[in-house]
């Protein structure tokens, strides 16, 4: 605001200037010019006015007397028509007594000097009819009388010419005057103006200053922390009350915003996730988890061996079909529950079907194993399932099998398959695994 | 809020600059034409002194009919006009787009008060005398003019184009003596005396904008001033500069260019009949004897205009050349006035107005006259001095000045004129000559008018006054002749 004013300024002070050089020079150039132009056609005017004697003075007759003199009428009447311009321009700036005196002065030698032109072309004429002395004599006295006058009138002219020069000389001054003074102004003017410019410089480079503080690092800061990945909203904050603190603001709102979506979203995923992977009921690994994993560390598995067991509730229809659906479901957790604490950590747990589980136990051999599933097995023997007023006594089936040389793992599942059915078909409740003898081909000794 | 004041601030900025902006737009030099003669007043209704109508005619004012560069009627206020069959009703359609400076709209009912103005015997129109045939002037509806005559009268057209005839306002009548309101192109800024009359544009004129905008009509009579500031080139156009004597050296200057024409203007040596010595035929014909007239044409350095001998111009149809009827002859001359009387030393006052024409014969003619016995006083006189001192109160000898309406020999007819002359020969002859409609027996009653004059000797007629304008080379428009005395501003342009 304050530099538009100052700019604003400073052109209405350079438009002033231009107004008052503007003024000043066509006054000095309308003024002055007319002065000049008056006193220097004054000055004309009494030089002409020689000529003119000279014509009158030279006047043989009549018609070029008259001639001689309606110029010097005119010149006369033009002169003061021109004295009385020169006054009303020149003021009080000086007398112009000199001039109207030896003016009139000049006029009068005229009047004389055209009385005796008259009577010397009269006197002429006579002698040239009829020549007399008297008249001779006349004669060469008025020719006398006619150069005395015609001094007197050429000293006349002069004294007019010297007192319109004074006049001159003082519109030459004037000018001069004028023309300083107006050189003076300018050059103060001119100081103004630069120190306007000045000014008006100094504050753009300030507000460029401000703006820069004020705005474009804001800004900048801002663009910063937005261009990031993952923009936290404390560093949003930028104080004040303007336009950019307001749209960092929104900015951070945004920023926060996206962060509790994305929060949540993460949340579901997870969540989606464990549906995906997990059995509802027991909280195991699904089949379909139990599988993809497989399928994935099928390499690793192979080189550095591995156990597989299957186990299967028995009598489990029969629970369900007597003490119902959620009695079933309870049994099933208890015996999942089991089978996790009684599994090392390393190993994959899954549900496999309703009353069924896997379990993949890699880096481990039978004769480790076997001992893990035996306790489990005595654990669910020995200890029965609270059932609101009835304890159940639940056990289960486990057929085991190792990873078989050069087969792959579905082999070995299909291995511990058949050791589970088995150890249904021995009469539940127990161990069976396959041996694996050093040609194996199929005919497994099971134990 | 911030762009608002910015907004604003652009307001003020812009405002400020065109407000110091404008000043300078309004320098335009202005056309400066240089009339010589102060006019008395400015409403060419109520005089006779020409320079009126040289300022203002066709400018400011302006008439239903013109007269063009050519000398032929045109229409101007009225589009077009008809004439009944016997020659008695004249109906004139008139502009229905006219304004008058003042913002009054142009009407029949103005144009029609405006000729019965002219009628009026109280209103003392110069030329009222030329429309003595209308018996009644009447409006037909807004814009029709019926105008009907005692006796034909087939010069109306052209009557109603000259000066005096102009349409004027009911409103302005009493100011257009000091400030003339009127239909034409130019509307009047000021006249200030010693300054001039200036003339701008009139924006809500009804014709072609004019190209010069600006006009300051001045008025030297000092002849070593005009000549002065013609040297200096102050002045664009001078239409009458046939006389000066720095004609030659002007004719020499590339800015300058001086055109050659002829005005409708007779230059007489006038005489006061009511004068004794004039009153004498003998000695009015020993005075047209007594001056050289060939030798006075060279007051024109580069013309040759037409000598006259009787009140008439050579380029009428009907005119007859009488400029030998009193060749120049001293010696008869002065038997003449010794017949009549008069030895010698009589004293004769010439009164010369402060035309360069008439400045410059009246050395000659002092000199001729002189030359055959008379004791002459050169009277030199303001113009305004000249209208009252001789053409209002007839207190003068011999005059010599030119008569530069064009077809006034009426003026021998009228009983109220400065000349003093009466002749009840000529006026019957006149009113002859007004009844006729025939117009080859009204040129042989035309021609036996000017011998009447001649054979009177009524006045030293001398020649027909050339019209060499001088103007500025680049300075277009200007017209060659003068048919009458106009300066038309609307047809000038610079190139």
């Amino acid at each position: 605001m304050v530099p538009t004013l100052v700019i604003l300024a400073t052109i209405l002070l350079a438009l002033h200037s231009f107004g008052e050089y503007r003024a000043t020079v066509s006054q000095l150039s309308e003024r002055h010019t007319h002065a000049l132009m008056t006193a220097s056609r004054l000055m004309q005017q009494s030089e002409s006015m020689l000529g003119s004697g000279a014509m009158l003075l030279l006047a043989d007759d009549h018609f070029s007397r008259r001639q001689a003199l309606f110029e010097i009428a005119d010149r006369r009447e033009w002169m003061e028509r021109l004295v009385d311009e020169l006054a009303a321009i020149r003021g009080e700036a000086g007398s112009f007594d000199d001039i109207e005196r030896v003016r009139d002065q000049l006029m009068e030698s005229f009047d004389a000097l055209d009385a005796l032109v008259q009577r010397r072309i009269d006197l002429v004429g006579q002698l040239q009819q009829a020549p007399d002395e008297t008249s001779d004599a006349l004669l060469r006295e008025t020719e006398r009388l006619l150069a005395r006058q015609m001094r007197t009138n050429r000293s006349l002219s002069q004294d007019l010419s010297v007192a319109i020069g004074y006049h001159v000389s003082g519109i030459r001054l004037d000018i001069r005057d004028a023309a300083e003074q107006m050189e003076q102004q300018l050059r103060q003017r001119e100081g103004a103006l630069k120190g306007f410019a000045l000014l008006a410089v100094l504050l753009l480079l300030a507000t460029a200053y401000h703006i820069n503080r004020s705005v474009v690092r804001r800004v900048v800061k801002l663009q910063r922390v937005i261009s990031r990945e993952r923009p936290a909203p404390h560093e949003l904050r930028v104080d004040g009350s303007d336009e950019i603190a307001q749209m960092a603001r929104s900015i951070q709102r945004y920023v926060h915003r996206i962060n509790d979506n994305e929060r949540r979203i993460m949340t579901m995923n997870r969540e989606l996730d464990f549906l995906a992977t997990h059995d509802a009921l027991t909280q195991l690994r699904n089949r379909h988890y139990f599988e993809r994993e497989l399928n994935e560390r099928r390499n690793a598995l192979a080189a550095e061996g591995y156990c597989v067991a299957m186990i299967d509730i028995d009598h489990f229809k029969a629970i369900n079909d007597t003490h119902g659906h959620e009695a079933g479901d309870r049994v099933i957790r208890c015996v999942a529950d089991r089978l996790r604490r009684g599994l090392p950590e390393s190993a994959l747990l899954a549900r496999y079907g309703g009353e069924e589980f896997v379990a993949l136990l890699p880096g481990f051999d039978i004769d480790t194993v076997v001992p893990m599933l035996e306790q489990i097995r005595q654990g669910l023997e020995s200890h029965s399932i609270e059932l609101g007023e009835t304890a159940l006594r639940v056990t289960a089936s486990f057929g085991l099998a190792q990873q078989l040389p050069g087969g792959e793992f579905d082999e070995a599942l299909k291995a511990a398959d058949e050791a589970l059915y088995r150890a249904k078909r021995s009469g539940r409740n127990r161990v069976m695994y396959r041996w694996l003898s050093q040609d194996d081909s199929g005919d497994a000794a099971y134990g | 809020m911030g762009d608002a004041f910015s907004r604003r601030l652009a307001v003020v900025l812009l405002a400020s600059l065109s407000f110091l902006a404008i000043p300078g737009l309004a320098s335009q030099t202005p056309l400066r034409v240089e009339l010589q003669l102060e006019p008395p007043h400015l409403d060419p209704t109520l005089t006779a002194a020409s320079t009126v109508a040289e300022a203002l005619h066709l400018n400011v004012f302006q008439g239903l009919t013109r007269i063009d560069r050519h000398g032929e009627v045109q229409a101007a206020l009225a589009t077009r006009w008809e004439v009944s069959e016997d020659g008695l009703v004249y109906r004139f359609a008139l502009r229905s787009d006219v304004r008058f400076h003042h913002g009054k709209t142009f009407d029949s009912a103005v144009a029609a008060y405006s000729l019965r103005r002219l009628l009026e015997v109280e209103n003392a129109n110069p030329q009222r005398h030329l429309f003595q045939a209308i018996r009644h002037v009447e409006e037909v509806g807004t814009h029709e003019l019926r105008i009907e005559l005692a006796q034909p009268d087939a010069l109306l057209p052209f009557r109603l184009a000259l000066s005096a005839a102009v349409i004027v306002h009911p409103d302005t009548v009493h100011t257009n003596r000091s400030h003339p309101v009127g239909t034409g192109p130019y509307r009047f800024v000021d006249w200030e005396r010693n300054e001039g009359i200036r003339l701008r544009a009139f924006e809500a004129y009804w014709g072609e904008p004019p190209a010069i905008r600006e006009a300051l009509f001045t008025f030297t009579p000092n002849r070593v001033e005009l000549e002065n500031l013609l040297s200096e080139g102050a002045i664009d156009l001078y239409p009458d500069a046939s006389s000066l004597t720095a004609h030659m050296p002007l004719m020499q200057r590339a800015d300058y260019v001086i055109q050659d024409g002829l005005s409708e203007g007779e230059v007489l040596l006038a005489m006061n009949h009511g004068r004794t010595l004039f009153q004498d035929l003998r000695v009015r014909r020993a005075l047209s004897h007594a001056i050289d007239r060939e030798a006075l044409l060279t007051i024109y350095p580069s013309i040759d205009p037409p000598l006259i001998g009787s009140h008439f111009s050579p380029r009428h149809p009907a005119y007859v050349d009488l400029s030998q009827r009193y060749p120049y002859d001293p010696e008869r001359a002065r038997k003449l006035l010794a017949e009549a009387g008069f030895s010698g030393g009589t004293p004769i006052a010439l009164t010369v107005p402060p035309t360069q024409y008439a400045e410059r014969s009246s050395l000659y003619i002092a000199s001729d006259l002189e030359a055959v016995g008379f004791e002459v006083e050169l009277q030199r006189v303001s113009w305004g001095e000249w209208l009252r001192q001789v053409f209002t109160e007839r207190d003068y000898d011999m005059t010599v000045i030119a008569h530069v309406e064009p077809m006034d020999i009426d003026i021998y007819a009228r009983d109220d004129y400065y000349f003093n002359y009466h002749s009840e020969t000529f006026r019957e002859l006149w009113s002859r000559i007004e009844a006729q409609q025939d117009p080859a027996e009204r040129h042989r009653l035309l021609a036996e008018a000017q011998r009447h004059l001649a054979e009177e000797a009524v006045h030293v007629f001398l020649f027909l006054k050339p019209q060499q304008a001088i103007r500025k080379s680049n300075l277009q428009g200007v017209w060659d002749d003068a048919p009458i005395p106009a300066v038309v501003l609307e047809e000038l342009y610079w190139e």
